[in-house]
């Protein structure tokens, strides 16, 4: 093996201009499928951060306004829900299984002399499952929490520092009772704020929240846990009689579609997930591509350097050289150009990648009402890198097999006769 | 019988066919150093191309010690070229960027021996050719003289059973000609090595001890040249 590596390395020192060329090929192809591969992930990260990770087979309905008379009811008129909209959409199909409520409003928090205004939301435990946000320390509202009505309350990291009076450390007011409005509520979590641009928002068990409101605020939305709907036409088909039934019972028009607005994130997900397949696929597609031309050109030097070299090959074999060491030699050389001006693409890929990661990744995207990550962690994974290695062993073999055959067939004497 | 030829025919097909060697049966000892003479298209590059599995032939038999040469696969042909011949060239056929040494080291390296040993060999058999200061050239750095006898140490390293020397002289001055036939004289001589030298110059045939005449494919005369008289210019050993 050695020696192999010490004949290809004197080939190699040759040819130098030509080695160089052809690697600076191959390393542009690998440099653009780590770049397009790490923005691309980059992208995806920052979809799926705003979206939750698991598939849940929750519906959310938000309440909407008329948008024509209809039996007495004006257009524009608001739909509220209340407790017997949870209660119908209970009712409303066999594929409910449970519908809960979340309630919101707007308080102080305050402790000692801190305060900050919040926006309260009075939730389910279920709605851990469908946060953006994810919890940095404590724990969540749980089931004893709504059962009990219990007092207790999530906040966000943030919220929770200015509380402490700017303490970093804002572990230390989990067990803490903080002041909403001027009921105490005893910190049980802590949850991670990411965007700094949104208002905080605090989470109470929604028992405890309807029971401070019971002068009858208006849910802010109902979720649905549903099973059985399969497919897309069955989720739709259902969505389509939901709707209808929704704006009936609320007095209004059948047909009308704007009295409630419904999120399924059964299939958001599947969509979601089905849009980063493909672009994961395209990204491969597209780097590969860029890659392949790099191969074309390996591969068209090499034909080259065979038929220089074909002399040569014509010595080697009256020496006792077989076909077979013939074959190796040039694919042996494919692969160590490949190889290693890939290796040296995919280094500097992937300082690309940490470089993009730093600039686009690090800050987000000013949409004006609200702040935005288009990326998110640019860069590849280990996978990524090892499977780039595999593709660029494949490569070179492919791009030396066809010269090393030519190399490897050619007979002896028509070879010694070649032109030096 | 070392070579042993009977009957070998062999033709190329190409628009025209053509008949190159007529039925051929020649023997040579082990030992002997002959040469095989003829003009150009006389058929005797064809037959040194046979005589060195580097070429097939179409009918007849050829053995080497015994063993029939027909009808081996790549890998088999390299295997015998490796174990039992030695190829002297009249453009030397040294590899232009490899050292004296690593041309001469190549046979080995075919052979599986490991670096550190043939690199000795090699270099054991530049020093028998007075080359052992050269080893570390390329061949453009020397001398016509210089890289045949590269070439000669190349042929000789895995101890073949024959020497076949292609016009060794041919790109040689008279000079250095003389040198170069001297040493396969020596070789012969001392070694005991087999010998066969194809050439179109009978000065350098009048250096063998045997020279047979191939004329339109078929085996003419076979001249025994102990001597060394058989030419015009053979009294004197002047070459061209």
């Amino acid at each position: 093996m050695k020696d192999l590596f010490s004949e290809i390395w004197s080939t190699l020192r040759q040819n130098k201009l030509r080695t160089t060329l052809t690697g600076l090929a191959v390393s542009w192809g690998i440099i653009i499928i780590i770049v397009l591969i790490g923005t691309g992930n980059g992208l995806m990260n920052a979809l799926l951060n705003n979206s939750s990770d698991s598939v849940q087979n929750l519906i959310a309905v938000f309440p909407g306004s008329t948008s024509k008379a209809y039996n007495g009811m004006n257009e524009g008129t608001p739909i509220r829900f209340d407790d017997r909209d949870i209660t119908f959409s209970e009712q409303y199909s066999e594929k409910i299984d449970r519908a809960f409520g979340s309630l919101y409003f707007s308080d102080t928090l305050s402790l000692g002399w801190e305060a900050l205004s919040s926006q309260m939301a009075g939730v389910d435990p279920k709605m851990k499952e469908i946060m953006w946000e994810k919890l940095v320390a404590g724990r969540f509202i749980n089931k004893n929490d709504l059962k009990n009505k219990s007092k207790h309350i999530v906040i966000d990291e943030d919220a929770a520092s200015q509380l402490l009076g700017d303490d970093k450390d804002y572990n230390k007011i989990l067990g803490k009772h903080v002041n909403v409005g001027n009921i105490p509520f005893k910190v049980v979590g802590i949850l991670e704020r990411e965007d700094q641009s949104w208002g905080h928002t605090s989470y109470i068990p929604y028992s405890t929240a309807r029971a401070l409101r019971a002068d009858g605020a208006w849910l802010s939305r109902i979720t649905m846990e549903f099973h059985g709907l399969e497919t897309k036409e069955a989720n739709e088909a259902f969505e389509k009689g939901y709707k209808r039934a929704m704006s009936t019972f609320h007095g209004a028009d059948p047909e009308d579609t704007r009295t409630t607005y419904l999120s399924n994130y059964y299939l958001n997900n599947q969509e979601m997930s089905k849009a980063i397949r493909i672009m994961r696929l395209a990204l491969w597609i597209l780097g590969f591509l860029t890659l392949l031309s790099g191969i074309v050109g390996v591969s068209n030097i090499m034909l080259i350097t065979v038929k220089e070299r074909i002399h040569e090959f014509g010595i080697r074999k009256a020496l006792g050289a077989t076909p077979w060491s013939i074959l190796k030699l040039i694919v042996v050389e494919s692969i160590v150009i490949t190889a290693f001006f890939g290796y040296i693409g995919m280094v500097i890929g992937m300082v690309a990648d940490i470089f993009l990661d730093k600039t686009l990744g690090s800050h987000p995207m000013d949409m004006g009402f609200m702040q935005m990550y288009i990326f998110k962690n640019i860069g590849v994974g280990f996978d990524v890198a090892v499977e780039a290695t595999l593709l660029l062993i494949v490569a070179g073999t492919v791009a030396g097999i066809i010269p090393a055959w030519k190399g490897a067939k050619v007979r002896p004497i028509e070879a010694l006769r070649a032109d030096k | 019988m070392l070579i042993e030829l009977k009957d070998v025919n062999k033709t190329y097909y190409g628009a025209q066919p053509l008949h190159v060697l007529k039925g051929i049966n020649l023997n040579i000892e082990r030992g002997e150093f002959v040469s095989i003479m003829g003009a150009s298209g006389s058929g005797k590059s064809t037959l040194l191309n046979i005589l060195g599995i580097l070429d097939n032939y179409d009918s007849g038999e050829y053995r080497i010690d015994g063993k029939l040469i027909w009808n081996l696969t790549e890998s088999k042909a390299a295997e015998y070229r490796n174990k039992m011949i030695g190829f002297i060239f009249q453009s030397y056929n040294l590899i232009g960027f490899k050292t004296a040494v690593e041309n001469v080291e190549l046979p080995l390296f075919y052979q599986g021996i490991s670096r550190h040993k043939r690199h000795e060999m090699a270099m054991d058999y530049l020093d028998r050719l007075g080359l052992k200061e050269w080893a570390g050239h390329y061949p453009n750095e020397m001398s016509g003289g210089q890289k045949q006898r590269v070439a000669i140490a190349r042929a000789l390293i895995t101890k073949p059973d024959i020497i076949l020397a292609d016009e060794p002289t041919g790109a040689l001055d008279s000079k250095t000609s003389v040198e170069i036939m001297e040493l396969l004289k020596e070789l012969n001589e001392r070694d005991r090595l087999t010998i066969i030298v194809v050439t179109h110059e009978s000065g350098v045939a009048n250096y063998t001890n045997k020279i047979i005449h191939i004329k339109d494919g078929v085996i003419g005369e076979v001249e025994e040249n102990r001597l060394h008289d058989s030419v015009r210019f053979g009294s004197d050993g002047a070459l061209k």
